[in-house]
């Protein structure tokens, strides 16, 4: 991963946590793409996508292969093979969860309002503490399902 | 005999069951989702950044959100100690006592209650109970795992019978090993050191692609052992050499994604001297075996579980009386039979039910006069609530029925019949309770409630020592014992300190403790309704404790790292025992540990060297050792002294690491116990990784 200055909504350290998660996922994406979200016409929101794609770097591991990361409009999800979705600042949203469900991908976010009214899968906080926070109808209506000692260990809501 | 269950006990049954009852009714609002998948140790700390138990409520953890005192030790931190034994590890860990008369004879206690042939403390393997059933003691040299397949040690303080039953009521030490098929360790080390000592171990994994796993394990050590110091005459000429010898062989296969088995072997020897019986020194040797096999399924009725386990122990214990050699020996068993299925029902709670069976014997013609036994069948129920997302409660209940048993020929004169023992049934229940709250991101408040259960062991019911075998009068056992209860409070607070990276635990504890044991060796003279004078296992009063802790720990990441801690532990027995001029019995837990404990450490790592050093003082207590003719109790006072451990390890190439450790290098002899003081080590080691 690119050492970077950390991006508004996910910092280094959060993305390490999301690298980590992939691990967890049942069964675990073996490869494919990292979509990072921006709202459409919002420059704030493309800013932090490029910061998250640029930590990201090369991508993830997982499942034996590697998930590439790919900037993408919320206005144009349909097309495409991604097995995560990362919304940045103000991305979160009907967009990204329909993209979510279509995809059966994993929506991840910095956002805790974003996941607690169901617009996003996933939070990720890394200070001061870990905190992973679940949204499980969200999860459920995308068809994500986790390893169950993960799924004991996070906060689902 | 039939044992009358108390109206005090008949109360907490009557809780038992309103509990269950309310359990149950929650339990039908909700459909368990199907879970999937083994706990991977590994890669669940990568992933939180702090080490992950079960061992305090049954479903995976974090450390800081577990609802207990729990503290772990790391592979990092018994690599650092320098340590060649678990005990060794464990004495720098606040709150719990090691008390050694010799290289391999060692006590632990948590919170005081320590004495030789500790019963009160529960030490698992991988969750499989490893005490001898004879006493309830520990025999560390016979636990069949080498240190460098430890994953990390925890160490839970207070009661934990809820989860883990009978005997778990001054607090459990789980022995955590690297998981055969997600984890690949191979190590081989040597030592060689003082005094006459040579040891070392080998440890081997291998993989079936990702859905198979093996490591076995070998290792062993012998060595002089320490000299005899204040032991005279016959305790001094049964003393015999140190050594052990062990074996282990553990495997995991996952047959499909949902279902995955098990299946664990073990052997080994050993030969120690130590106290045996308590008071007496004398030398044991012991064979031991067992195995263990089970199966996890993911179920859409949740995580399954079942084990089936069996262990044995020849043992032989090798004493002088009168210049007379003697030889006891006995063979204990065990089996377990284990069941749980572990569930998360919608987004807030976790439900672990649990079933065990469990029968454990003594044979023995020169202890017993035949074979003393029990079958314990339970149930338990484990509720773990998200009430808020910075409030948890969990609350475990569970009931034990036990049924005594023996077969044989009893003592004559003592008043006890065979259908005494075989109409002795007891039913206890235990709970262990806990709220965790997370005020703030730095503040964490602890607060538990626990009612453990310490049976009598096998020896305190069935011991039938005849006049003139170990001293003048009988040593016998009772089946009229009533279990000792043991309730405990708790408040814990932590806060971490990310200013200087460190983190501060806090703890205090009242803990009270009815109807004490005191066994055979350590109880007041009865009389026999046939008027026959004998000493005899008997309930003697109760025990209250009062304690607090506080440490502090910490690391940078330039690679210094520190720890500093105290505990204080005041006891107070309100007992029969020890009332006269002269002491009667080593059962005096006001004495037997050291009330005031302070522990510190200091290490660095930079390139390929790691230093580490490590210091213990504690206050005096007293221990109690039978003079020449077994006829009286000699009060010994441990005076308080101060223990330094160092270790420097040096990396020679990435696979291959030299270590030189001292363990106890400011003084040559430091009376530790009645018995041997223990001897200043050094130890040289080198450790291949391959």
């Amino acid at each position: 991963m690119a050492q970077t200055a950390d991006a508004a909504s996910l910092s280094a350290k959060d993305v390490q946590v999301l690298g980590r998660v992939m691990a967890f996922l049942q069964p675990p994406p073996g490869g494919g793409s990292i979509a990072v979200v921006f709202a459409h016409d919002n420059a704030a929101s493309r800013h932090d996508a490029e910061a998250i794609v640029a930590l990201l770097g090369d991508g993830l591991r997982s499942g034996g292969g590697m998930l590439r990361p790919m900037l993408r409009d919320s206005a144009s999800l349909e097309p495409g093979d991604f097995s995560v979705l990362v919304a940045a600042e103000g991305a979160s949203g009907d967009a990204v969860m329909a993209a979510s469900r279509a995809h059966h991908a994993l929506c991840v976010t910095g956002d805790l309002a974003a996941v607690q009214a169901g617009a996003c899968t996933m939070a990720i906080r890394s200070e001061p503490r870990v905190e992973v926070v679940i949204s499980h109808a969200a999860a459920a209506a995308a068809g994500i399902e986790f390893v169950a000692a993960f799924r004991l260990m996070v906060r689902e809501i | 005999m039939q044992h009358c269950v108390s109206s005090k006990r008949m109360a907490a049954i009557r809780f038992t069951s309103a509990a269950l009852c309310a359990i149950g009714a929650y339990v039908v609002l909700g459909a368990p989702i199907a879970l999937a998948q083994p706990v991977d140790y590994g890669a669940l700390e990568q992933l939180f950044g702090e080490p992950v138990t079960t061992s305090v409520t049954g479903k995976p953890q974090r450390v800081t959100d577990a609802p207990a005192n729990i503290e772990i030790i790391t592979q990092d931190d018994i690599r650092r100690s320098g340590a060649t034994s678990i005990p060794q590890v464990l004495q720098f860990v606040t709150g719990v006592d090691v008390r050694q008369d010799g290289i391999a004879s060692v006590d632990v206690g948590i919170r005081g209650y320590n004495q030789a042939s500790n019963p009160h403390l529960m030490v698992l393997v991988n969750g499989r109970q490893v005490y001898m059933v004879d006493y309830g003691r520990i025999v560390w040299s016979a636990i069949p795992v080498q240190l460098d397949e430890i994953r990390q040690i925890e160490v839970i303080k207070g009661p934990s019978s809820a989860l883990y039953g009978f005997n778990a009521v001054g607090g459990v030490i789980n022995i955590i090993t690297y998981d055969p098929l997600n984890d690949k360790v191979d190590t081989a080390t040597f030592r060689a050191g003082t005094p006459g000592y040579l040891g070392g171990s080998a440890v081997a994994t291998a993989h079936i692609g990702d859905t198979a796993g093996v490591r076995l394990s070998a290792g062993g050590f012998s060595a002089r052992d320490f000299a005899a110091g204040p032991l005279q005459g016959d305790d001094r000429a049964a003393r015999l050499s140190p050594y052990a010898d062990n074996f282990n062989a553990d495997s995991r296969w996952r047959i499909t994604p949902e279902i995955e088995t098990f299946a664990e072997v073990s052997l080994g020897q050993t030969q120690l001297s130590g106290q045996a019986p308590p008071g007496v020194f004398g030398s044991e040797r012991l064979l031991s075996n067992s195995v263990r096999m089970g199966i996890n399924a993911d179920t859409r009725l949740g995580w399954l579980s079942l084990s089936a386990y069996r262990s044995d122990a020849r043992d032989n214990i090798y004493n002088v009386n009168g210049g007379v050699p003697i030889q006891v020996g006995d063979y204990q068993s065990t089996y377990v039979v284990q069941a749980s299925d572990l569930m998360k029902l919608g987004t807030d709670h976790t439900l672990r039910l649990g079933l065990e069976y469990r029968a454990d014997a003594d044979d023995s013609g020169d202890l017993a006069g035949g074979t003393i036994g029990s079958m314990i069948y339970a149930a338990s129920l484990m509720w773990d609530w998200q009430v808020t997302p910075s409030i948890t409660l969990t609350n475990a209940v569970r009931t034990d029925v036990m049924q005594l048993h023996y077969s044989g020929t009893l003592l004559q004169g003592t008043g006890i019949s065979n259908a005494d023992y075989n109409h002795t049934t007891l039913v206890e229940p235990s709970f262990n309770s806990g709220a965790v709250w997370r005020a703030t991101a730095q503040d964490t408040f602890r607060l538990t409630l626990a009612r453990g259960v310490q049976l009598p062991t096998l020896l305190q019911y069935g011991l039938q020592v005849r006049p003139g075998f170990y001293a003048p009068l009988a040593f016998i056992g009772s089946p009229d014992l009533s279990p000792s209860i043991v309730w405990n409070a708790e408040l814990d607070y932590d806060r971490a300190l990310p200013v200087i990276a460190s983190s501060l635990r806090t703890a205090l504890f009242l803990q009270r403790t009815d109807d004490v044991i005191a066994w055979p060796f350590g109880a007041p003279l009865s009389i026999a309704p046939t008027g026959m004078p004998l000493f005899r296992s008997q309930n003697v009063g109760y025990s209250t404790a009062a304690g607090a802790e506080i440490g502090l720990k910490g690391h940078s990441d330039s690679g210094f790292r520190w720890n500093a801690s105290y505990a204080l532990v005041a006891t107070t027995d309100h007992t029969a025992l020890n009332r006269g001029p002269a002491p009667t019995s080593i059962v005096e837990y006001a004495e037997s540990a050291p009330r005031n404990v302070v522990i510190g450490g200091f290490g660095y790592s930079r390139d390929k060297w790691e230093m580490d050093l490590m210091a213990r003082w504690q206050s005096s207590f007293l221990d109690y050792r039978m003079n020449q003719d077994r006829t009286a109790l000699i009060p010994v006072t441990i005076d308080n002294y101060v223990t330094m451990n160092a270790r420097i390890g040096y990396r020679v190439t990435e696979n291959v690491t030299v270590a030189l450790a001292a363990q106890q290098f400011n003084a040559p002899a430091l009376a530790d116990t009645a018995g041997p003081p223990i001897q200043r080590q050094i130890i040289l080691s080198l450790t291949t990784h391959l």
